[in-house]
């Protein structure tokens, strides 16, 4: 009858909603609901919900295809770092601000940088990054007009309920996305260099949010955007502590996105890649693509929390705990530091053990975070900030074909996982169901260079010619994928 | 020995226990005594996180039962969920007991190794909603905050310091503050369905404060008490007139307050615009179960109707998860506010779902979670 409860945030993305795990004597693991929490007042979305399913998946450590320990894995992943060159680290914020710190501590001894996997940052000046750091949720409710680059109720749901009160108190609501929205007073099929059509003041919000494969064009337009109009940006991110792992960078310049690394990887730039708990099996839209490109590589070093993908073709694997049970602290995307109630220092202790290994200083727990309070706890409470770059030359984002038909995957935060759930379908609009005969209830043939398959699917008022999903697909070779699709 | 229907007034022997509790710490030492004497396995309790959480624990620990949080008004949970199963005794608000009684019903709780004392309840407020509502109507930090009592129609805050800032409920909810919305029009404040009816209302004179007005309500609330008196935990005497009288007083008032409340929220909907303000309600829904999650009467599990006949693909106008739970909790819904709380896009689910229900549960005399021996009538009416 004993169990454990923890105090932690939800992984799903960077809203960072607070919730109770409860996990059993016998390891079972359930969701309770933390009305306190302010972020989200207990409520979660159905990433959320399904959590003890994300946590089901339990890592072992492993070195050279055999099963181990901690200690025999930190020496195997030591002895390979040994000499390595041609070394890139990966942490996309999938833990806390302490073990990012420590993994940037041993990136320090080998000589290297942490890269958090998005791309954007490396492409605009520095004076630019302020002005993507998260802004109180609150002022989402108190804005006066409110243009949305994202689907809130499938990509950030807990900004839904934000919304709807933003509408309650006056807020005029524009959705620029690929899809309808209900909670939209308009919606309109705008690029955003149209946003200047808007006429957009400073009690204007733009939501949009970056991830490992946003196009830095659509930033920079948002940005020129705000700097002319005066409106603010909110900028959502995909994972628990992108926000916390982006603030902790000493320097973005060199920083690469996901899909950089793994192109160096092909070209044979990075020969050594570590990651922690990062998966580019599960970020790279092209799942098997991306498998045979990590066997080109001479060390795949993992250090997880959990079991994904990556782990089967990993060389080293270093398993902590779940995230749930780890000291320490994460940044949301409004810039609030949380904290689990957790004690375990798994991790740290790993990297610190690591970092000795190939001859550096150890470290504990307490000086990691002490790094963090030097390095940004009197950054966290920002103020509204006037912004202080200048505009910006920028591409144009590329329109969408006429004619072509595109899959195109609405970048998910909580669909990485292989979450058991009813998404299995595609959206498409009515033009398109009439034109290919669909019949109701069937499914659609949809043809990439990479195979075929059936899916079911939904109508929805999509752009013509696209056919939209939540879920990455198999035949997907990129975010947009020139696709042909038929009645079956 | 106490017989059924027996009125006390009574309180924990332990001073410790009687000056932590609430109400003179009668139901910590009823629920540790059943502990104690083996009578239950396992006791829920409100493990205590700060005055505005705290979160339930079934506990086998007697010392953890003493211990535990007692009543909190901003912690609106409902333990009925974690009775299932178990051989246990919980402490319940009148929504907590009606939600066992409905598992009892359909066999997800087994109520004859399941003991339940009862707390008179005039609501529960939402933990997030009363930290704001401290700042801008009490102008007190919810830091400083010591403890909290409804009395006569006053919520009173106490600091630290022993100040004590009151404020009328009709005030603080005109003012969009106060209790949950599914409380302001409960109809049931005190719980009679449980094996012990507790509360305050109608303890007077020298032992206000540090006694607990109780109700044998059957022949498990004796085997409680008696149990407790037993073993010493606690001790009871007859209350006089006056003060059932004081109880039954306090009550009519919070019932006509719901009453009032009740018709202020459910105004009608004319007939043709009634498949319109469902639709409309639940547009925004995200579909992540939650409001099935914690619902306390569902015990369908995972095969359930209202997620088989649903899928995310349909292009029906109304998702049929939410016609089957409308039409599945008609009979049911005792109206405890957890969809409500747990909404990730603020659906008023409650109000929604009582409005659908309240009419045929009117035309049938049924109120939910009162008694065993009416089965639901969804089932008779399929039979």
């Amino acid at each position: 009858m004993k169990e454990s409860i923890y105090t932690t945030v939800c992984p799903g993305c960077s809203i960072g909603c607070g919730l109770y795990i409860r996990e059993s004597d016998k390891g079972a693991v359930s969701v309770d609901f933390l009305k306190s929490s302010p972020v989200n007042l207990g409520k979660l979305c159905r990433f959320g919900m399904r959590l003890p399913h994300y946590y089901s998946r339990l890592v072992s450590g492993k070195a050279e295809g055999q099963d181990c320990g901690t200690e025999d894995a930190v020496r195997a992943a030591a002895s390979r770092l040994k000499g390595a060159g041609k070394i890139a680290m990966l942490s996309v914020g999938n833990t806390t601000c302490e073990e990012h710190i420590a993994f940037m501590k041993l990136a320090e001894t080998l000589g290297t940088v942490v890269h958090t996997g998005i791309p954007v940052y490396a492409q605009l000046p520095p004076e630019c990054h302020p002005h993507l750091e998260g802004m109180p949720f609150i002022d989402i409710e108190n804005a006066e007009k409110i243009v949305l680059f994202i689907d809130p109720y499938v990509q950030y749901p807990l900004l839904v309920r934000r919304l709807l009160a933003a509408k309650r108190n006056g807020a005029y609501i524009i959705s620029a996305g690929r899809t309808e929205l209900h909670l939209a007073h308009e919606n309109r099929k705008l690029s955003p260099e149209q946003c200047a059509e808007l006429d957009l003041d400073s009690g204007s919000l733009i939501i949009t949010d970056v991830h490992p494969h946003t196009d830095p064009c659509h930033i920079q337009q948002l940005l020129n955007i705000a700097l002319d109009t005066g409106a603010r940006l909110q900028v959502m991110k995909p994972f628990v502590n992108s926000e916390g792992a982006d603030r902790l960078a000493k320097s973005r310049a060199g920083m690469m996105g996901i899909s950089q690394i793994m192109s160096g990887i092909e070209r044979g730039d990075i020969r050594t890649l570590v990651l922690l708990d990062s998966d580019p099996v599960e970020l790279m839209p092209d799942t098997s693509r991306a498998v045979e490109v990590l066997k080109k590589l001479e060390d795949l070093i993992v250090i997880s929390s959990r079991d994904s993908p990556v782990n089967a073709i990993a060389d080293v694997v270093i398993a902590t705990e779940p995230l749930y049970r780890k000291k320490g602290t994460f940044i949301n995307a409004e810039g609030k530091l949380q904290e689990n109630s957790g004690q375990g220092i798994d991790g740290i202790d790993a990297i610190s053990m690591l970092s000795r290994e190939l001859g550096a200083d150890g470290f504990d727990h307490r000086q990691v975070h002490g790094y963090l309070h030097e390095r940004m706890i009197e950054t966290l409470a920002s103020e509204n900030r006037k912004p202080e770059y200048c505009r910006m030359e920028c591409g144009t984002v590329p329109a969408q074909q006429n004619g072509a038909c595109t899959l195109e995957y609405m970048y998910n935060p909580f669909m990485w996982f292989s979450q058991p759930d009813d998404n299995g379908f595609v959206l498409l609009d009515r033009g398109m169901v009439k034109s290919l005969r669909l019949k109701k209830g069937g499914t659609v043939r949809l043809d990439s260079e990479k195979g075929s398959m059936d899916m079911r699917y939904k109508v929805e008022k999509v752009p013509e010619g696209t056919i939209l999903t939540g879920r990455k697909l198999p035949i997907a070779t990129a975010t947009v994928t020139k696709i042909k699709a038929e009645g079956c | 020995m106490v017989r059924v229907g027996d009125k006390l007034i009574g309180y924990a022997t332990d001073p410790d226990v009687r000056s932590r509790g609430a109400s003179g710490g009668l139901v910590t030492a009823v629920l540790a005594a059943a502990l104690e004497k083996g009578l239950v396995e396992g006791v829920v309790v409100l493990k205590r996180i700060d005055e505005y959480e705290a979160i339930p624990v079934i506990t086998d620990d007697v010392q953890e039962v003493l211990a535990s949080g007692g009543s909190m008004h901003a912690v609106p949970v409902n333990l009925a969920k974690y009775a299932a199963g178990r051989k246990i005794a919980m402490p319940g608000k009148p929504c907590d007991v009606r939600g066992v009684i409905e598992q009892a019903k359909r066999n997800g709780v087994d109520l004859e190794s399941t003991y339940i004392v009862g707390l008179n309840c005039g609501g529960t407020m939402h933990p997030v909603v009363t930290r704001e509502m401290l700042v801008r109507m009490y102008e007190t930090d919810p830091e400083d905050v010591a403890g909290e009592e409804i009395e006569k129609g006053k919520l009173i805050f106490r600091t630290k310091d022993g100040e004590e800032k009151a404020i009328s409920i009709d005030e603080l909810e005109d003012a969009g503050y106060g209790r949950r919305e599914n409380c302001r029009y409960c109809t049931v404040k005190i719980p009679t369905s449980a094996d012990l009816a507790c509360g305050n209302w109608g303890v007077i004179g020298e032992v206000a404060g540090s006694a607990t007005f109780c109700e044998v309500m059957n022949e498990k609330g004796k085997r409680l008490l008696d149990n407790a008196i037993d073993v010493g935990f606690v001790e009871v005497r007859p209350a006089d007139g006056k003060a059932i009288a004081i109880r039954e007083k306090v009550n009519s008032a919070m019932l006509k307050l719901g009453d009032e409340w009740k018709e202020r929220v459910f105004t009608g909907i004319p007939d043709q615009e009634r498949l319109t303000y469902y639709m409309e309600q639940f547009a925004d829904c995200i579909h992540c179960g939650a409001c099935k999650e914690v619902c306390p009467v569902c015990t369908c599990g995972e095969d359930s109707k209202c997620t088989m006949f649903h899928s995310l693909a349909d292009n029906y106008r109304m998702s049929m998860y939410h016609m089957v739970r409308l039409l599945h909790l008609s009979d049911s819904c005792i109206g405890c506010g957890q969809c409500s709380d747990v909404c990730p896009v603020d659906i008023p689910v409650t109000s929604i779902f009582r409005r659908f229900a309240d009419p045929a549960q009117k035309k049938r005399n049924y109120e939910p979670g009162m008694d065993l021996t009416r089965p639901p009538f969804l089932e008779v009416m399929l039979k």
